[in-house]
Formats: structure tokens, sequence, C-alpha cells
């Protein structure tokens, strides 16, 4: 496709200030449509989140935004310019930073930088600028002369940040950046990102959501391969609706959890009841949309105290980024080419539980009070 | 060029780095030699016999068993060249850098190409020396026979090279590279054993016919260097295409 602006897709017209457009992209690996016609933009300056459940697409459609992979179908497009057409002009304009941060391990920091800088075709003293620039920016100084292979997993990390940054992007595409840290180089490399959003355009890919809510004012929610939400923290809060998250304990078996979860939907007010999560003993997170918290908080003590069921707790849950992307990607599982496949009751645990502790996090988070 | 340069050295510095390397270095510093001096060519229907049995003051026994050593230790030494780029994960970063294909692997294959034509120089240039103060050595010879061996070992380079790209695993790059060199060098073999006219067109494609039968005796023919300039190509673009598909999958 085109070098250039002014192209009517899916996404609208781009101009000039979109930095990272993907134009209905699709990849296949075999029989698995893996990216399934996903569209949006990254504008010039933002920050946006990238999120979705593991094998959702996330990381082959940065791939194809960085040119690494080309699409079977659509566009990746950088600047205007095609991300694995002829034009290099595109890659030097994205840093990426891979999940697992592939590096050379066996070479020393400075080298591997140099090698870097030299295949971005900088020359002599622009070089050695940009590598005091990244070296400075990262963190990095008194570890250049270490190979990498005896460097810790944050440090590591950071060389592979100053990689993406030498040619000075203008946009980065970082995949789970703060994957396998410890907490306090989680918070470094976090405070880092947040310094280059200052001057770059960042689109950053992560299953710890209190970091996204804590950074991004906008997310892009991948499922399935495909976009589910795309849009400002706070607007899709806002059409998540009203939820109640009542906690029982005792429900030993799946059969006692199904009996309460059948119940909860029988309860006049009641939309959707789904499980957050299981703890020891029995102790199960329901979490149910309702039309309105107040009334029917009391309609489901009552309905509970009745049955025999003890809540343990139950309250107002609030908008959390969590729950968005608990509503938005419940269906995940589902084939993409297969929209027509009758919408089964579905764990919201199967999802969420094990993603990150990140999630849980953000759950503990909620609050808002009893209802 | 600055490109090719980069991958030229990180790759040597890499090699450098890995134990087969000095493994190489002491089988021709130290094997070789001691094969040329002791034991000859035992391989084939006409055996060679070792220096100090033979007492002829030639290079031929060394430059004999080096399209054989050279179909093992290729591989070996190529294996890891875009297998293991594949497997940490360092390809996918190669692709996203603004660097074409082709630099990337005529950097590794010069990488290769230099290494390879210094274990044959501390096999063969001592070798020489020390065969030419035993007797009399006709050095033209030699350094023909060096230089072919130098274009035989570039082409099982290229060839090795693009074998590594298609592999996801070393062990299976070097198996796959092996057993392909080395059925290229038992073509030279079997050419007495096949009928007249299959064997002469046979013995005019294979690489070991050619460097055995021309370089090695210290014959000077264009067509040889024509035959390897061309097999060297054909490995290096099917390397480029082998490493631009990977973008596809």
């Amino acid at each position: 496709m085109s070098e250039h602006a002014a192209v009517t897709h899916s996404v609208g017209t781009i101009d000039a200030d979109d930095v990272l457009v993907a134009v209905g992209l699709v990849k296949r690996f075999g029989a698995v449509l893996a990216v399934d016609r996903v569209s949006f933009r990254v504008r010039r300056g933002e920050l946006v989140g990238f999120l979705g459940p593991n094998g959702a697409g996330k990381s082959t459609t940065m791939r194809m935004l960085t040119g690494s992979l080309v699409p079977d179908e659509g566009e990746a497009l950088v600047r205007g310019l095609s991300a694995t057409g002829p034009n290099l002009a595109a890659r030097s304009a994205v840093g990426y930073l891979p999940e697992h941060t592939p590096l050379y391990r066996e070479m020393r920091v400075d080298r591997y930088l140099e090698f870097v800088g030299r295949l971005h075709g900088q020359r002599g003293a622009t070089r050695r600028s940009a590598i005091e620039r990244v070296v400075e920016a990262t963190d990095l100084a008194g570890y250049t002369h270490r190979r990498i292979h005896t460097l810790s997993k944050g440090y590591r990390q950071r060389v592979g940040l100053a990689q993406a940054l030498l040619p000075d992007p203008e946009a980065l595409v970082l995949d789970e950046p703060t994957s396998g840290l410890d907490p306090a180089e989680i918070v470094r490399i976090r405070d880092l990102v947040v310094r280059l959003a200052e001057e770059k355009t960042i689109l950053l890919s992560t299953h710890v959501l209190p970091e996204v809510e804590e950074v991004c004012r906008r997310v892009v929610i991948l499922a399935g391969g495909r976009v589910v939400a795309d849009g400002g923290v706070l607007e899709l809060a806002e059409g998540v609706g009203e939820a109640l998250g009542v906690t029982l304990g005792g429900l030993e078996t799946r059969a006692d959890e199904d009996r309460a979860r059948a119940l909860l939907t029988t309860v006049e007010g009641v939309g959707g009841v789904a499980v957050a999560s299981r703890g020891e003993a029995g102790r199960v997170r329901f979490l149910i949309e309702v039309e309105d918290r107040f009334s029917t908080a009391e309609r489901v003590a009552r309905a509970l105290f009745a049955a025999g069921l003890i809540p343990i707790e139950l309250r107002h849950e609030v908008a959390t980024l969590e729950r968005i992307f608990l509503q938005r990607t419940r269906n995940a599982g589902r084939a993409p080419e297969d929209p027509s496949s009758p919408q089964q009751p579905r764990d919201l645990d199967d999802d969420a539980a094990t993603r990150s502790t990140g999630s849980r996090s953000a759950a503990s988070r909620s609050n808002g009070g009893a209802a | 060029m600055t490109r090719i340069i980069a991958v030229l050295r990180r790759e040597l510095g890499a090699l450098f780095e890995a134990p087969i390397t000095y493994v190489a270095l002491a089988l021709f510093v130290v094997v070789l030699p001691l094969l040329y001096f002791l034991v000859g060519f035992p391989i084939g229907r006409q055996p060679l016999p070792g220096l100090f049995e033979g007492g002829q003051a030639s290079l031929i026994v060394l430059f004999t068993w080096l399209p054989f050593l050279l179909a093992l230790l290729v591989p070996a030494l190529s294996m890891a060249a875009w297998a293991e780029e594949r497997r940490s994960g360092t390809e996918e970063l190669l692709l996203t850098w603004p660097v074409r294909a082709y630099e990337v692997v005529v950097g590794k294959f010069l990488a290769h190409c230099a290494l390879i034509t210094l274990l044959i120089a501390v096999a063969v240039v001592p070798t020489a020396l020390s065969v030419a103060r035993l007797g009399a050595l006709d050095w033209s010879t030699a350094w023909v026979g060096l230089a072919g061996a130098t274009l035989l070992g570039a082409a099982y380079c290229a060839l090795a090279l693009w074998v590594s790209a298609l592999a996801r695993e070393q062990l299976a790059a070097f198996l796959m590279g092996a057993s392909l060199l080395l059925a290229l060098w038992g073509l030279g073999l079997a050419v007495t054993l096949l009928p007249a006219r299959f064997a002469a067109f046979v013995d005019y494609g294979a690489p070991t016919s050619r460097f055995l039968g021309s370089s090695a005796l210290g014959v000077v023919d264009a067509r040889d260097g024509v035959y390897f300039v061309l097999l060297i190509t054909f490995g290096l673009v099917l390397n480029v295409v082998a490493v631009e598909r990977r973008r596809w999958r």
C-alpha cells in the first residue's frame, strides 16, 4: 500500500499525527487465525496500553507494527510508511523491546550498543553521543563494560530499552517491559516509561492492569485476535455499568458454586453473574452485573440468607480497568471465525485470576464500600 | 557497507567465543598435519601414502583431507549463525532494525569465510614450510591449492549458513549441513563407481572434484573460479530468501 497520508480505511483518514497505524491487520499461523482485522492508531505523544489475555494476538500485532512480521492482509504503518516495505525509514522510527528481551548475551553492553548503532547507520561521534544518551537514560552507567549474561534481569531489560532508544525513535513499542522483574525494578522501568512518554509515542503491552491505569490514558484491548475495546480508560469505564462483588465461603465443590451462581442469577435486578476468583476453604468471589446497586444489593443479601448462604463480603465494585478488561475479554476464547456460536456462561477467573498478580491487586484495590 | 562490517565483527566475536572454534583450530593445527605426515589418505580406490611413507614433497594429501574435514567443521562452526539467533529471539529484533537481509547474510558469510581461511592457512602454511625444508616443494602449486581450498571453504560456508537459516535448532542445522556437505564430498568419491557419461557430469559438478582435480594440483583454471563464485552466490541467495521468509511466519 501507499507510503502516504490521506489513506482512508477502517481507521479513517491517516494524518501526520498518526505515528503507528494498524489497518485491518490479519495474520494466520497455519489454521490458526492469530490476528483478525485489527485496526487502531496511536497518535503522536500518546502512551497507549495494549491489553489482552494470553494468545489474544498482542505480540503478533506488535511484530507487524515493528516490521518483523508481514501481515497476510492489511497494513502496518509507521508515520505513513509500510513497516515491512522497502523504505527503511519506517524501521528507524520505531524502537522495539520484544517480550523476553532477546540480546546477544555474550557481548559487552557497550559493544552491543555500538553494534546496534552501526546497524542504524550511526557513525563515529553521532554513535558515541547516542550511546551516552541511552546509557544515561536507562541508568546503565557503570555497567557498560559488563557482559550482558552477567547482568541481572532488570539490567538486561535496561539494555533492551537502551537498544530501542538508540536511534532516538519517534515511537516505542514495548512488549511487557516489566515482566518477571522484582517490585523495585518494576517501579524503575515504569518511571522510565513515564519519563519517555513525555517525548515519545508509546504502545505498551502489559498484563499488569494497575500499571496501565497508572500511566496510560488510553487502552486498546485485544481478545481472540480482535480489537474489543479502544478508548480512554475513563470513557470505557462509563460503559461498564454497575456491579456488585459477593464473596461466599464454604462452596467446596463445583456443584455448590453452580447452585450459588444459579441462585444469584434469579435475583431481580441481576444481569450477569461470573466467578471472578476462587480462594481457600471454598471461598468464591462472584462478580454480579446489576441495574441498581442499592436495591439489588439488598435483594441479593436477602436471597443468600434465605438459602442459608452467608456472604463474607458484599460490596460495590467500581469500574476499574480490571472490570473493563474482564467484561470486554469475556468471550476471548471463542474462535473469531465463528461469531454465530452461542455464548456460553464462562468463569472470569479462568482468564483473570491466573493472569497476573497485578490483576489481583487491582481487584483488592477496588472499593466503593459495602453496598 | 557499514552494516555488513558491523555484522561481520559481531559474528567473528561470537565465533571466537564458541568452544567449537578452538576444537577446529586444534584439529587443523595438530590433527591434519599428523594425518598428512603419518597416515596419508586411505579412503577411496587410490589411497595416498603419508609424507614419510611416500617421500614426495607435495601437499596433495593435505588438500585431499580438506574437503572431508571442512564438510564436518564448516557446519559445526556455522550451525549457530542463524539457528541460535532464532532460538534466542535476536532474529526478531534484527528484522526490525533498518538493515537489509542481504547485508546480514553477507556479513555473516564473510565472518565465517575469514575463520575458515584462517583455519586452512594455519594448517597449510606451517606444513608447507616444513615440507619445503625436507624437499623441493613446488610453492606455486601450494599457493594455488591454498587459494582453491579457500574458495571451497567459502562455498561450504555459503551452503552451511543457508542450512542454518532453515533450521530451528543448532543440532538440526549441524546434521543437515554436514549431510549436505558430506554428500557433495561423496560425489567426488562416487565418480569412479558411475558409468562414464554420468561420471563426467558428476566430476564436472562436484566441488570436491573441482578442487582436487584442478587447483589442488596447481592448475589455474578460470572455470573453477566461476564455478565456485556461482556456488557461493547460489548459497547466499538461498540464505537471503530463507531469512526474508521468516518475516512471513
